[in-house]
């Protein structure tokens, strides 16, 4: 009853759920923020992306990088 | 109680004001509300030590959040209540399962205290913008919607024992830096047009 699935099956969902999704939105958000070069900065909805997409970045790199250490490898 | 909708498809495009009346009790607001069902078997999870199920339960949870959106699409029933009901589950279901990984040991207490902190500070503050803006539309901050869902992610590192001291200590610089941005935007700048 304590287990649903295998333990090696649970890490490796877990490692997707968090590195992977993590990866990806590193990769969601750099390119959201590629796409606001040479928009007008004092457009202050245009300032609200480029920090949010840039604490997107950093949030998708701790999930990464915790996946890592999740695993060992870091 | 009954909530307006924005006018869509054909009778939206002819000019005429029109706004349709959409009840309260529509499907995309029961999803909303049926995340509450999944509070008493997570606490049950957590409660005899069963990470997979409290795990599972907060991942239902979570998917009940990705699909109210989805069913008020379908059945076109969006409203302003919804969105304020929404924002009330979030802040509940987050609320509750930061409060109970902490009690029963399974979290930080400091990050989770500094993290609920932060969050009522932040619903504090729309409450004010709200009133410094003269309507009461929803404040949009980006970087405020990817820490919603950091915390969200933030339960369920303590239901799956994923490196939780480094997950729950790195939120707090993050939300603290977002906060202080979003404070300058609801109280300092001023209010788009």
């Amino acid at each position: 009853m304590n287990e649903l699935v295998p333990e090696g099956v649970f890490r490796f969902l877990i490692t997707l759920a968090t590195g992977g999704f993590s990866a990806l939105w590193v990769v969601h958000d750099i390119l959201f923020l590629a796409r606001l070069r040479g928009k007008d900065t004092r457009d202050p909805l245009i300032r609200d992306q480029r920090f949010g997409y840039v604490m997107g970045i950093v949030m998708g790199l701790i999930g990464v990088v915790g996946a890592l250490r999740y695993n060992g490898v870091v | 109680m009954v909530s307006t909708a924005a006018p869509t498809g054909a009778s939206a495009s002819v000019g005429v004001p029109h706004k349709r009346a959409v009840s309260p009790w529509n499907p995309a607001n029961a999803v909303t509300a049926s995340r509450f069902l999944t509070l008493p078997p997570l606490w049950w999870a957590v409660a005899h030590g069963h990470h997979q199920y409290a795990t599972l339960f907060l991942l239902i949870c979570g998917l009940f959040d990705k699909l109210d959106g989805l069913v008020a699409k379908i059945f076109d029933c969006k409203s302003a209540f919804g969105e304020v009901f929404d924002a009330i589950a979030d802040g509940l279901c987050y609320g509750f399962g930061l409060i109970l990984v902490a009690a029963y040991g399974w979290a930080p207490v400091i990050p989770v205290v500094c993290v609920l902190a932060f969050g009522g500070v932040n619903t504090i503050l729309r409450f004010v913008y709200a009133a410094r803006a003269g309507r009461t539309v929803n404040y949009k901050s980006y970087a405020m919607e990817r820490i919603v869902g950091y915390t969200g992610y933030l339960i369920g590192f303590a239901t799956s024992g994923t490196e939780v001291r480094y997950f729950f200590w790195a939120i707090v610089p993050v939300f603290a830096i977002i906060l202080a941005h979003d404070v300058k935007r609801m109280l300092v700048d001023p209010v788009p047009a």
